[in-house]
C-alpha cells in the first residue's frame, strides 16, 4: 500500500490514519533541483522545490499539502499539472485562530475525509482515529533546539551528531502537539470540531497571525542553545530570527540552507564552530606546556598556512603555500617546509591542530578545530584588544565577534555567493585587465563617486563592462567595486554587532582600497597585522599548546 | 549626477543622522514633484496627469499628515477609511516613491542588516528599513489582508510590533464560495468596529454605501476603458501603470480615482488606431530600468494595454447597497486568490478584451506568488496563441541589476511579435 506523504504539522494525520492511510513526513533533502527547475521558477523556496523534486523523481503517489504559503500553493498548482499523483489534496488553513477559523478548518477536515475515503474506498474508523494520537515527548534537561524553517532529516542528523547536547528538531514541520479529542464526542461532526480546535491550538508556525505561542519554544529553562535554520527564499522565519537575535540569552547560530545537500560542508563548519563555543566553556589545559614544539595547519581553498610555536608561544616558523590539487598533500608539503625552516623534525612536534576547509582530510593532526574558533584565538594572540575579526578570503567572508579571552561570541559567514569575497575582486580585475596588485591601489585615486549597484557578481561584471564602455576612469570604477565589497563586509559586521578594535584578516586585507573603503563605511580604523594571513594557523598552534599531554 | 540622484543621496545621508530632517526634505521633494507636474504638461495624457496628481497628493499627505495615516496592504479595502477622512498608504506605494526618489538602497540594506531575509520582496524590505530608520512616520494603526502575498502577514505584524500600534488583519479563504464571502464580509464589519474604536467616530453606513458605490463605478469605468482601448493608440509609461495600481486600490472610492477612470474612457473613445505592439503586463513594472523606459514610455511602437495589478479588483455583479459584501467579493474573487489558474484565466479573458498580442509575466524579486505561477502562465497563454515573455527583475531595487539582460530579452520578444505581426517568424 502506498504511504500518504505530508509536509506540514497542521496535516490531520490522525484522520488519514483513521481512513486507512499510512502517513509519512516528506522530509528528504534532494541532491539538486534539476526536475523542479524544469517546471518552476528557481527562486521558489527550497522547501517547495524539494517537494516538487521528490514527486517528479517518482515514488510518491499520494500527497496531502496544507495551504502554508505562496510557495506551497504554487507547488500544488504545479503538481496538479505535472505531478501525475494518484491522490493530491491541499487543505486550506486560515491565518487567524479564532472561532470562524475553527468552523472553516472543520469544514476542510470533513471535505478531506470524504475525498480521501472515496479514494481509498474506506470509512472512518473512530477507534483507529482515537488511537492515532501520540503524546509529545519534548526533551527535558539541558538541550539545544533547532528552530525555524523545515530542516531536512539528513541535515538534522548531522546537527545532532555535531552538537554536544541532546538536540530536538522544532522546525516548522515538527513540534507537532495535537491533543486527542474527547472520546465521548457524540458524532463525527462533533469529533471534527474538537479536532479542528486541537490542530489550530498547536504551537503556531510563523504563518499564523498570532505567533505569541511560539515563546514556549525558546522560553524553556533547559534550553542551552538555539540553531536557527532558514531556507533560502523562505521569508517567514527570517523575521523570527531577527527578533531572537536581539532577545535570546542563550547562544544562537543561524544556519541557512537551500534545501539540498549541496552546501553541507559549509554548514558543518558553522555547526562545529557553534559546538566549540560550548566546549570552550570547559576549562582548557592552562598549565605549563611540555618542552617542545606545536604546529597549527590551516588548509584553505587557496593557500595552506603553517605556524610552529615553541612551548613559550614564540613563533619558530611560518609558511604560506598554495594548497594545490589536494588538501592533504598541500598540508604535508607546507608542514615539511615549516619544519625545515625551524630546523626541526616531525618527531619534535608534541601536538598538531588542523583547521580550514581541508582540516577533515588531513591525517597529520591530533585534533581539528574550525577556522572560526582558530581565527578568534589567533587574533586575540596578535592583539588582545581585538573584539571583532573581519576575514575576507578567496571563497568566503566572515565576521567573528570575540570576548576578552579570545573566545567566539558570535559569527556570520557569507552565503554561497562570490559577491564580497576575494574571488569577486579577482573576477573584476580580470575584466578590467588589472593585476591584483594594481586593483588593490588604483581605486585610492578616485575622483567620481560611482556606485556599483548590483550585488550579484555576474550582474556587477556587466555593470563594470558598461562603465568601461562609458569611458569612466579606472580608479573610479575600482573605487566603486571596493565600496561594494566594503558594503558586504560592513553588513556582516553590523549583523554580529561588531565592536572596536576590529582586525582584518585574509588575503583581501592586503588590498589597500578595500581596507580604506571598509574603514570609511564603519567609521573606525582596521587593525592589520603583518601575520594577519596566518591567524588561523596561529590559532590552531595555540590550541595545540592547550591539548592535554599524553 | 542628475538631480534625482543628488536628491536621493541627500535623503540617504540625512536619514542616517536626522530622520525628521530627512522626512521634511523628502516631503519638499515630493511637493516639488507635484508642482512640476502641474506646471509642465510633458507628454503625459490628461488622465495620466490626473492620476499622478491624485497619487502624489496621497504620498505627500502620508508624510505631511501622520495623524491621519493608516498603513495598509495593497488589497485592503480602503472605502471605510475614506469615509472617516483617514489617509491610507501601502508598502508598494511608499517604497516605489522612495525608489523613484533614488533613495531606496540604504533602507533596504538596513533591513537586511537587521536580519530581514534578503529574499523578501524589495518593496517590503525598503518599507521595513524606512520604518527602522525612523524615516516613515508612525501610523495610527495598521490594516492588512492575507491576499496574494505572504509578506503581508509578516511585514505588517512586524511593523505593528515595531511601532506599538493597533493592528487588524483580514484573513481571505482560498476558495471562492458564498461562505467565504460571508466570512470576509464579517471580518470587514469587524474592521469597521475596529476603526470606530480607534477613531471614536462611527463608520456611517450611508456614506460607506456611497463610497463603495463610487469605487464600483470606478472599476466599471476602468473595465469600459479596457474594452474601448482595444486596438487603439494610447501612449503612457511604466510609472503610470504603478500609479493606476495605487489609484484603483488605495484611492478606490475617492472622487479623484473615479475622475481618472472616467477620463481614461473619454480618451480611449477619442484615440486613433494602434500602430505598435499591444502587451498585457502581469505584476508590477520595473519603471526604473532605463532601457525598458526607453522602450515603453510614450512609444507608439509598443504599449502596455492592461496590467493585472490594476484590473484584478473588478467584480461585475457586486451590489454596493451591500458594501461589506461588495468589498468581500473583490477579495475572495480576486484572480490573485486561489489557484494560479484563476489568475491565468482572468488574464486570458482580459487579453481578448484589449486585443493584446503578447504578454509579459514579470517575475519581481521575492514575489513567490508570481514566480510560482510563471511557467504555468506561459504554457497556458501560449497554448491560447498569446506569446509570453517571462522577465526576471525588480521593480524597486536598483541593486538587482541586470538592466542590459532585461532589455535584450524584451527587445528580442518584440522582434518576435513584430515578425509575427508582419506574417512571418522572427
Amino acid at each position: 500500500m502506498n504511504p500518504t506523504h505530508y509536509i506540514c504539522k497542521y496535516t490531520p494525520t490522525e484522520l488519514l490514519t483513521a481512513l486507512g492511510g499510512t502517513c509519512v513526513l516528506l522530509d528528504e533533502a534532494p541532491e539538486n533541483f534539476d526536475l523542479s527547475d524544469q517546471v518552476a521558477h528557481p527562486n521558489l523556496c527550497g522547501f517547495g522545490k524539494s517537494i516538487l523534486q521528490a514527486v517528479l523523481s517518482g515514488g510518491i503517489r499520494e500527497l496531502v499539502l496544507v495551504n502554508c504559503c505562496d510557495t506551497i500553493r504554487s507547488a500544488y498548482d504545479i503538481l496538479k499539472e505535472y505531478g501525475n499523483l494518484d491522490f493530491l489534496y491541499m487543505l486550506d488553513l486560515l491565518h487567524n485562530q479564532g472561532g470562524c477559523s475553527v468552523d472553516h478548518a472543520k469544514g476542510q477536515l470533513i471535505a478531506l475525509a470524504e475525498a480521501y475515503g472515496t479514494y481509498k474506498g474506506t470509512r472512518f474508523d473512530r477507534a483507529a482515529f482515537l488511537a492515532a494520537f501520540q503524546p509529545e515527548r519534548p526533551l527535558t534537561g539541558p538541550h539545544i533546539t533547532v528552530l525555524g524553517a523545515r530542516m531536512g532529516a539528513d541535515l538534522f542528523q548531522m546537527t545532532q551528531q555535531l552538537l554536544p547536547l541532546p538536540t530536538e528538531n522544532s522546525t516548522c514541520v515538527n513540534n507537532r502537539s495535537v491533543g486527542a479529542p474527547d472520546p465521548a464526542a457524540e458524532d463525527f461532526d462533533a469529533l471534527m470540531e474538537q479536532y479542528a480546535r486541537a490542530l489550530l491550538g498547536q504551537i503556531p508556525c510563523m504563518r499564523m497571525t498570532d505567533k505569541s505561542g511560539r515563546k514556549q519554544l525558546y522560553n524553556d529553562p533547559g534550553l542551552q542553545g538555539v540553531v536557527y535554520h532558514t531556507v533560502k527564499f523562505c521569508d517567514y522565519y527570517g523575521f523570527e530570527y531577527a527578533q531572537l537575535k536581539e532577545e535570546l540569552s542563550v547562544p544562537l547560530l543561524k544556519l541557512e540552507s537551500d534545501g539540498t545537500r549541496q552546501s553541507q560542508e559549509q554548514l558543518r563548519t558553522r555547526l562545529e564552530a557553534f559546538a566549540e563555543g560550548f566546549q570552550s566553556q570547559e576549562a582548557p589545559n592552562t598549565g605549563p606546556a611540555a618542552q617542545g614544539y606545536y604546529a597549527g595547519i590551516d588548509s584553505g581553498s587557496t593557500t595552506t598556512d603553517v605556524v610552529i610555536l615553541d612551548q613559550d608561544k614564540n613563533i619558530k616558523a611560518k609558511v604560506i603555500l598554495p594548497t594545490g590539487a589536494g588538501a592533504s598533500g598541500g598540508a604535508a608539503r607546507a608542514l615539511d617546509q615549516a619544519l625545515e625552516a625551524a630546523g626541526l623534525a616531525q618527531q619534535d612536534l608534541i601536538a598538531t591542530v588542523t583547521t580550514g576547509y581541508g582540516r577533515s582530510v588531513i591525517t597529520a593532526g591530533d585534533k581539528s578545530v574550525t577556522e572560526i574558533t582558530c581565527h578568534a584565538k589567533g587574533a586575540h594572540f596578535l592583539n588582545p584588544q581585538v573584539r571583532t575579526v573581519i576575514d575576507i578570503g578567496g571563497q568566503d567572508s566572515k565576521v567573528i565577534r570575540l570576548d576578552d579571552h579570545g573566545g567566539v561570541v558570535n559569527f556570520v559567514m557569507n552565503d554561497k555567493c562570490a559577491a564580497g569575497t576575494g574571488r569577486f575582486l579577482e573576477m573584476m580585475a580580470r575584466t578590467l585587465e588589472l593585476s591584483l596588485e594594481e586593483i588593490s591601489k588604483i581605486g585610492l585615486d578616485w575622483k567620481e563617486d560611482i556606485t556599483i549597484s548590483s550585488m550579484c557578481t555576474v550582474f556587477a561584471d556587466s555593470e563594470v563592462v558598461s562603465l568601461v564602455a562609458q569611458n569612466k576612469a579606472l580608479p573610479d570604477i575600482v573605487h566603486g567595486l571596493n565600496n561594494s565589497v566594503a558594503a558586504r563586509a560592513a553588513a556582516l559586521f553590523r549583523r554580529v554587532k561588531g565592536e572596536a578594535v576590529c582586525m582584518m584578516t585574509g588575503g583581501v586585507s592586503h588590498n589597500q582600497g578595500v581596507v580604506k573603503a571598509i574603514e570609511e563605511n564603519l567609521g573606525l580604523p582596521l587593525f592589520i597585522h603583518e601575520d594577519a594571513q596566518l591567524c588561523g594557523a596561529l590559532g590552531a598552534a595555540l590550541f595545540a599548546l592547550e591539548l592535554p599531554q599524553a | 549626477m542628475d538631480i534625482t540622484a543628488a536628491f536621493g543621496q541627500r535623503v540617504t545621508q540625512l536619514s542616517q543622522r536626522d530622520p525628521d530632517k530627512a522626512r521634511r526634505f523628502l516631503l519638499l521633494g515630493w511637493r516639488a514633484n507635484g508642482l512640476k507636474n502641474r506646471l509642465q504638461r510633458g507628454n503625459r495624457s490628461k488622465s495620466d496627469r490626473m492620476l499622478f496628481q491624485a497619487v502624489n497628493a496621497a504620498m505627500v499627505n502620508c508624510l505631511a499628515r501622520p495623524e491621519k495615516n493608516v498603513m495598509v496592504s495593497l488589497f485592503t479595502p480602503c472605502e471605510p477609511l475614506l469615509t472617516q477622512g483617514l489617509l491610507p498608504y501601502s508598502c508598494e506605494a511608499f517604497s516605489s516613491y522612495l525608489s523613484g526618489s533614488m533613495a531606496e538602497e540604504s533602507f533596504l540594506r538596513h533591513a537586511e542588516d537587521a536580519g530581514i531575509p534578503t529574499s523578501l520582496c524589495s518593496y517590503h524590505k525598503v518599507f521595513i528599513g524606512a520604518a527602522q530608520m525612523a524615516l516613515m512616520p508612525r501610523p495610527r494603526f495598521i490594516l492588512n489582508t492575507s491576499l496574494a502575498c505572504d509578506a503581508n502577514t509578516l511585514t505588517f505584524r512586524y511593523l505593528a510590533e515595531h511601532y506599538g500600534v493597533p493592528h487588524f488583519s483580514i484573513d481571505i479563504p482560498y476558495e471562492q464560495t458564498p461562505q467565504a464571502v460571508d466570512y470576509v464580509a464579517g471580518q470587514l464589519r469587524e474592521m469597521s468596529g475596529f476603526l470606530e474604536a480607534q477613531t471614536g467616530v462611527p463608520v456611517d453606513e450611508a456614506r460607506l454605501i456611497h463610497t463603495v458605490g463610487r469605487g464600483q463605478r470606478t472599476l466599471q469605468f476602468y473595465n469600459d476603458f479596457l474594452t474601448q482601448r482595444a486596438g487603439k493608440e494610447l501612449l503612457s509609461d511604466l510609472t503610470s501603470e504603478l500609479y493606476r495600481t495605487a489609484a484603483f486600490h488605495l484611492l478606490l472610492g475617492s472622487p479623484e480615482s473615479e475622475a481618472v477612470a472616467r477620463q481614461m474612457v473619454l480618451e480611449a473613445r477619442a484615440a486613433g488606431p494602434a500602430r505598435g505592439r499591444q502587451l498585457l503586463w502581469l505584476h508590477t513594472t520595473p519603471y526604473w530600468v532605463p532601457p525598458l523606459r526607453a522602450l515603453f514610455d510614450h512609444n507608439p511602437k509598443v504599449q502596455i494595454v492592461a496590467s493585472d495589478m490594476s484590473y484584478e479588483g473588478y467584480v461585475p455583479d457586486a451590489d454596493p447597497e451591500k458594501p461589506y459584501e461588495t468589498m468581500a467579493k473583490r477579495l475572495v474573487y480576486s484572480p490573485f486568490n486561489g489557484p494560479a489558474q484563476r489568475r491565468i484565466d482572468k488574464a486570458l479573458k482580459i487579453a481578448k478584451q484589449v486585443h493584446a498580442e503578447g504578454a509579459v509575466w514579470f517575475c519581481h524579486w521575492g514575489c513567490k506568488h508570481t514566480l510560482g505561477g510563471a511557467q504555468l502562465g506561459k504554457r497556458a497563454f501560449e497554448a491560447q496563441g498569446l506569446p509570453t515573455l517571462l522577465l526576471d527583475g525588480d521593480s524597486c531595487d536598483r541593486g538587482f541589476g541586470g538592466e542590459g539582460q532585461a532589455a535584450t530579452r524584451m527587445e528580442a520578444f518584440l522582434e518576435l511579435l513584430n515578425a509575427q505581426a508582419e506574417g512571418g517568424t522572427a
